[in-house]
């Protein structure tokens, strides 16, 4: 099914699946015709468990190859002469629940500006901006696994902001998390959006978060529609409700 | 009996203490060729065994099962392949190694890298593929990305680098065949051992012995206290 998306310059920051097909094992996970993720674009990614929305997202981010037809990425620095130009690292993927390496907070914090050739002053900045943030002032030694979910989670945007990625994808970024910690991270993600960093946010409920979304992508039934309606709790609550009814499974 | 035992157990200890010179080139020959064939082994072996568990090429199966059936393939059979390679009318028989120190670390590293392969492959595969999405969708390059996780893995990769130095340490069919157990050149601990015995020299062959059983002992507290702090992670 081929799907209309809004047309971008040719310019932009990007990344485009074309005639994409995703199977796990024998099934058809989700196919979709094209897609395109570009810098400025805030869009909510909707879908039931087990729909495949985190493995179209590691799919735009490189991770993962699909079974069938092509992502490329647009827009972006060319990588040196001894580097395979890959996907990896144009659109950054943060899970569900990140994996912070062992060491301290501030390991992790730093770990993706050791690829980047900056000015120790341009670091220490980006390290002040990114720790006050997260507000994770009071943590900078501490081994990163003593830290609680909310943290983790503020921490690894953290550590992903600082590298400033054109693109970025959150897969549940707020699930099983406090209100303090939600509020924070709504924080992080609005400040993301304000500087236009592409954002591609994964939810399987509405909320606060999909609220900050102009677009609205939905694997339904093993294809990706996109529009630009993003629905709000009671549109979601309603369609939820009749796919219930009629025994509506991805 | 007893005291004669003690008698040799006094003298072995004195041929330690004193610094007797046949001794301690005999110990410092040992460590210098199993040194330099783990230096040699370590780096290619766990990027060997990084790509074994991370990537699905075809033969991965087959490697992987050659992998493990080198393992256990006897010291002195891998001996007489790396005499028959390295005697005059072999393949390598142009380096003249054979009965020299090169030749020992060639025959040790074949022995050592397939126990830190195997090792390093367990150890990849058992690592939460997170930790690589991460790395590599951070911009971490393939290089980078293959340090993080021997970072995050340095307990479990350091057990597979002790495992095979005390495996080419303490082995004796292949350092007797291709060394040739020549005094100062390519004597080694447990070639000389071998020999002082059959000798009736039993003082100097303890004396060795126990340098052996010192070095088991250190590694084996190393290994505990690494294994101790190999706590499964939560996150």
């Amino acid at each position: 099914m081929a799907l209309s998306h809004p047309s971008v310059s040719n310019d932009a920051i990007q990344v485009h699946a074309q005639n994409v097909l995703m199977k796990y094992q024998q099934h058809t996970l989700f196919s979709v015709a094209d897609l395109t993720f570009k810098q400025g674009d805030v869009i909510y990614l909707q879908g039931d468990n087990g729909s495949g929305k985190s493995t179209l997202m590691k799919i735009l981010a490189g991770l993962i190859t699909p079974t069938q037809g092509r992502v490329a990425s647009h827009g972006f620095a060319r990588n040196p002469w001894w580097q395979i130009d890959s996907l990896l690292g144009k659109a950054v993927y943060l899970h569900q629940h990140p994996y912070l390496f062992e060491g301290s907070v501030k390991y992790n914090l730093t770990y993706a500006l050791k690829q980047l050739t900056l000015t120790a002053k341009e670091r220490h900045h980006r390290i002040e901006q990114a720790i006050n943030m997260a507000q994770l002032n009071d943590l900078l030694d501490h081994h990163a696994s003593d830290l609680s979910g909310g943290e983790r989670q503020r921490l690894a945007i953290a550590r992903a902001w600082i590298a400033q990625p054109k693109l970025l994808m959150l897969d549940e970024p707020i699930s099983n998390m406090d209100k303090h910690s939600q509020r924070l991270v709504l924080a992080m993600i609005n400040q993301l959006k304000q500087d236009g960093t592409g954002l591609l946010i994964s939810s399987h409920q509405t909320c606060g978060l999909t609220a900050l979304c102009k677009q609205h992508w939905h694997i339904k039934q093993g294809t990706v529609h996109t529009s630009m309606h993003v629905p709000t709790t009671e549109t979601v609550h309603q369609s939820n409700t009749t796919e219930l009814h009629y025994g509506t499974t991805n | 009996m007893n005291d004669g035992w003690l008698a040799l157990l006094q003298q072995a200890f004195s041929l330690l203490l004193s610094l007797n010179p046949d001794v301690w080139a005999i110990i410092n020959i040992s460590f210098s060729v199993s040194f330099a064939a783990l230096l040699i082994t370590v780096v290619p072996s766990i990027i060997l065994g990084f790509i074994l568990a991370f990537s699905h090429f075809r033969g991965r199966w087959v490697v992987t099962n050659l992998i493990q059936t080198l393992q256990s393939i006897p010291t002195v059979v891998i001996g007489l392949l790396v005499y028959l390679l390295l005697t005059r009318q072999g393949v390598l028989g142009d380096l003249k190694w054979l009965f020299t120190q090169q030749g020992m670390i060639l025959g040790q590293m074949l022995i050592c890298a397939p126990v830190m392969v195997a090792l390093s492959q367990a150890a990849f595969s058992s690592v939460d593929r997170r930790a690589w999405e991460t790395s590599r969708t951070l911009g971490a390059s393939w290089l980078r990305a293959v340090w993080t996780l021997c970072r995050e893995l340095r307990v479990p990769l350091l057990l597979a680098i002790i495992a095979a130095f005390s495996r080419i340490l303490t082995e004796v069919g292949c350092s007797m065949m291709v060394g040739g157990n020549i005094m100062n050149v390519t004597r080694n601990i447990p070639t000389a051992i071998a020999l002082e015995t059959s000798k009736g020299d039993f003082a100097q062959a303890i004396a060795l012995g126990l340098v052996l059983l010192i070095l088991a002992l250190v590694l084996n507290f190393i290994l505990g206290s690494l294994r101790g702090k190999a706590l499964p992670r939560s996150h």
